[in-house]
């Protein structure tokens, strides 16, 4: 005889996609998933993205994330060297992106290289000298002679704090991903996909 | 270099990274915490394994040149 009364572990609930969660995700790394309720999950994306990021940026001096600074006669130069179908895609990027590819690794981990975006555009920053470490936070090297000396000068370290903050960005894509449609390999139903016993089971009674 | 990191041989830095991105990355593969553990610890296993072998090969050929 068939039995057809749901099992006593019904599955989870399937997770339906969250485009908020994955902007907070993306703003802040793992908050998507405290908002979604996964707290825990959301503090551990949190510590270990941005503990390997501003580690990365203190290991290279606070002088590893930026956009190198390139004038606007310059900049319409570049967009114009681009073929048509590219054309709007670098008048939206920033064009030295081509100098500085690491910055699109780094942009991944939300706003915490969003500075390096307005310094590139001469935003308004806050005040020198009420808040110093925010005006120049992501602003590029002023002397690209003293940067270069400063690297050859140093040993590997410079060179490791770069990669930390591209993998850090990089990994929040995975971060945001998980934000927006859950784990890659979802959550492990106790048994059938609907809650009710699986078909083996089912035929065994 | 930041002073206070200076201390630091940077290979020290290598397993700290091979830890963090595979908890990091098997959290994004599963929900459950045993999950997460186990998958981490499988990638962190053969992310060093990995590395390790790539190791001994340049060690083995700065040997013979």
């Amino acid at each position: 005889m068939v039995n057809s009364e749901p099992f006593e572990n019904p599955a989870p609930p399937q997770r339906r996609f969250s485009i908020l969660a994955a902007v907070l995700s993306y703003l802040v790394p793992g908050l998507g998933q405290i908002y979604q309720g996964r707290v825990a999950k959301g503090i551990l994306f949190m510590v270990c993205l941005y503990g390997m990021f501003f580690t990365g940026m203190a290991m290279g001096d606070w002088k590893n994330v930026y956009l190198p600074p390139m004038d606007l006669r310059a900049r319409e130069t570049t967009v114009a060297s681009f073929p048509g179908a590219l054309r709007f895609l670098a008048k939206v990027l920033p064009a030295t992106i081509l100098s500085r590819p690491h910055f699109m690794g780094q942009f991944w981990i939300g706003v915490a290289a969003w500075p390096a975006i307005c310094q590139y555009n001469d935003m308004p920053l806050p005040l020198r000298d009420r808040f110093p470490v925010l005006h120049d936070f992501d602003r590029a090297p002023e002397d690209e002679n003293v940067m270069n000396e400063y690297l050859r000068n140093s040993d590997k370290t410079p060179d490791l704090a770069w990669v930390y903050t591209v993998i850090a960005g990089v990994l929040n894509i995975l971060v945001i991903y998980d934000a927006l449609a859950g784990p890659a390999f979802g959550t492990k139903a106790p048994s059938g996909v609907d809650g009710s016993r699986p078909q083996q089971e089912v035929a065994r009674a | 270099m930041n002073p206070s990191l200076a201390p630091f041989s940077i290979y020290w830095q290598l397993p700290i990274l091979i830890i963090v991105i595979s908890l990091v990355y098997s959290a994004t593969r599963f929900d459950q915490w045993g999950d997460i553990l186990r998958e981490s610890a499988r990638w962190a296993r053969n992310m060093g394994l990995f590395l390790a072998v790539i190791a001994l090969v340049l060690y083995a050929l700065a040997w013979w040149i």
